[in-house]
């Protein structure tokens, strides 16, 4: 057999195989291997990281199989996703579709068919990759996770925990195991942006998700989340066009007045999927056009 | 160390011994001689080697062999039947859909689970489910024509 230069179509490299019955039991055998172990959802991003072999881990724990993180469940306001859900559940979920049009969205634009029914909710924010697709419009909606470990557990705000490209600010011992948001209150919209240079399998030149919402006496902006994908080495808030937004009644020129200021805002780099200044540029449009559309949203309703 | 799993392949009953590093696709191909599902760029990009899984589409260049124990798996060697070729097959044939050959079992296999899901997709929908395919001979009007021309018999 020929193998590639970049090193692609090795074959993978051994390892040990375990299947944990329950997340309790996950959380023991990861605290066990410790620096031998590795987690393991959809594996469509550490099996092409393992046959490059830029990881080679003694030991895979899949949590495939794992049914108690595998659900989506709307009660009481609080949508909850299993980390172990695919990004397909996520995109054909019909709460999610009504009530976070943003995260279906960017779920909806993830990678292939085939690739959204075995990558995970839990894979696509742990591998923390700077143009993930789904913590821009999980941020915007102001998500939380779950974090289990051996003997405890704790709450995070998402936008917390990235620390830099394919790093997290997660324990070595902690599990993933699930997302939470609240529903978005009356008056309120949120959108989601790709730009590639293809509709599939496409790593985001810049990605994106905005959230508003009005204050029902007013009509004025009263919250506003901006959240930027691939400008930055982790998932960002632009602060700078939050601040444009806020108390100020929409309308178009204030939507381009924040997009400005989001493009202003951002440091992106050059790299082979676009310019710096492609992507300053390209922030700026699509920004104030999904806030335009978010807008939208809360005047149809 | 070798692990035991069951499974069925193509509706018929497996038990087989296999690495766990090894996975769906060289098992097809190598310990079964399954050689329908192609091996292509290994790394999810391309669409080849796509598979179902329990009726749902996926790569397996990277779907480890030991995560389909106790799951139904269909190839392309499982659509035709004893009344002949699959429907999609006759279409690919009647439709110049095939040039080369080498996307078509992932073709056949991104389209199959579609109309399981969809018996009267739009043109749009076709050409979504098969967007994670990719046709180096630039065939795919008439693979997205073959695909259409199935509901169209009924």
């Amino acid at each position: 057999m020929v193998y590639g230069k970049e090193g692609y179509n090795m074959p993978l490299p051994s390892f040990h195989y375990h299947e944990p019955a329950s997340l309790v039991e996950a959380c023991r055998m990861l605290a066990s291997f410790g620096e031998k172990g590795i987690l393991m959802a959809g594996g469509t991003d550490l099996l092409v990281k393992m046959k490059s072999r830029e990881v080679q881990p003694e030991n895979i724990i899949s949590l495939t199989q794992l049914k108690e993180i595998n659900r989506i469940s709307f009660t009481d306001n609080h949508l909850t996703i299993g980390a172990g859900c695919t990004i397909s559940q996520i995109a054909e979920s019909a709460v999610i579709c009504s009530a976070f049009p943003a995260l279906a969205s960017g779920a909806e634009h993830l990678g292939s068919p085939t690739v959204r029914n075995m990558g995970t909710i839990g894979g696509n924010i742990m591998t923390a990759s700077p143009a993930a697709d789904l913590p821009p419009a999980l941020m915007a909606y102001g998500a939380s996770v779950r974090l289990k470990s051996n003997n405890q557990e704790r709450f995070l705000p998402l936008e917390q925990i990235f620390c830099s490209p394919g790093v997290t600010c997660i324990k070595e011992n902690e599990i993933l195991a699930d997302i939470h948001i609240e529903k978005p209150q009356e008056m309120s919209g949120a959108g989601f942006f790709k730009l590639g240079n293809r509709k599939a399998l496409q790593i985001s030149i810049i990605n994106g998700a905005c959230y508003v919402a009005l204050n029902p006496e007013n009509g004025k902006i009263q919250t506003s989340r901006i959240v930027l994908g691939a400008v930055a080495p982790i998932p960002i808030r632009a602060v700078s066009a939050e601040e444009v937004l806020m108390g100020q009644k929409p309308c178009a020129d204030l939507f381009e007045k924040a997009g400005k200021a989001a493009a202003l805002g951002c440091k992106p780099i050059d790299d082979l999927r676009g310019s710096a200044e492609y992507r300053k540029d390209m922030v700026g449009v699509l920004t104030r056009r999904t806030l335009l559309s978010a807008f939208e949203q809360i005047e149809r309703t | 160390m070798k692990q035991t799993i069951e499974l069925s392949i193509n509706q018929q009953a497996y038990t087989i011994d296999i690495e766990p590093h090894i996975t769906l696709l060289d098992m097809l191909r190598n310990e079964l001689e399954l050689l329908g599902t192609k091996r292509g760029c290994e790394k999810g990009d391309c669409g080849t080697c796509t598979v179902l899984v329990n009726g749902k589409p996926v790569n397996a260049c990277l779907y480890l062999a030991v995560r389909a124990n106790g799951k139904e798996i269909l190839t392309v060697e499982g659509l035709e039947t004893d009344a002949g070729l699959h429907p999609l097959q006759k279409g690919f044939l009647e439709k110049g859909a095939v040039q080369c050959g080498f996307c078509t079992p992932g073709m056949l296999m991104a389209s199959v689970s579609l109309l399981d899901e969809n018996p009267t997709p739009t043109e749009k929908e076709v050409r979504t489910a098969i967007s994670g395919n990719l046709c180096r001979c630039t065939g795919y009007q008439h693979i997205v024509d073959a695909i259409l021309s199935v509901q169209e018999k009924g």
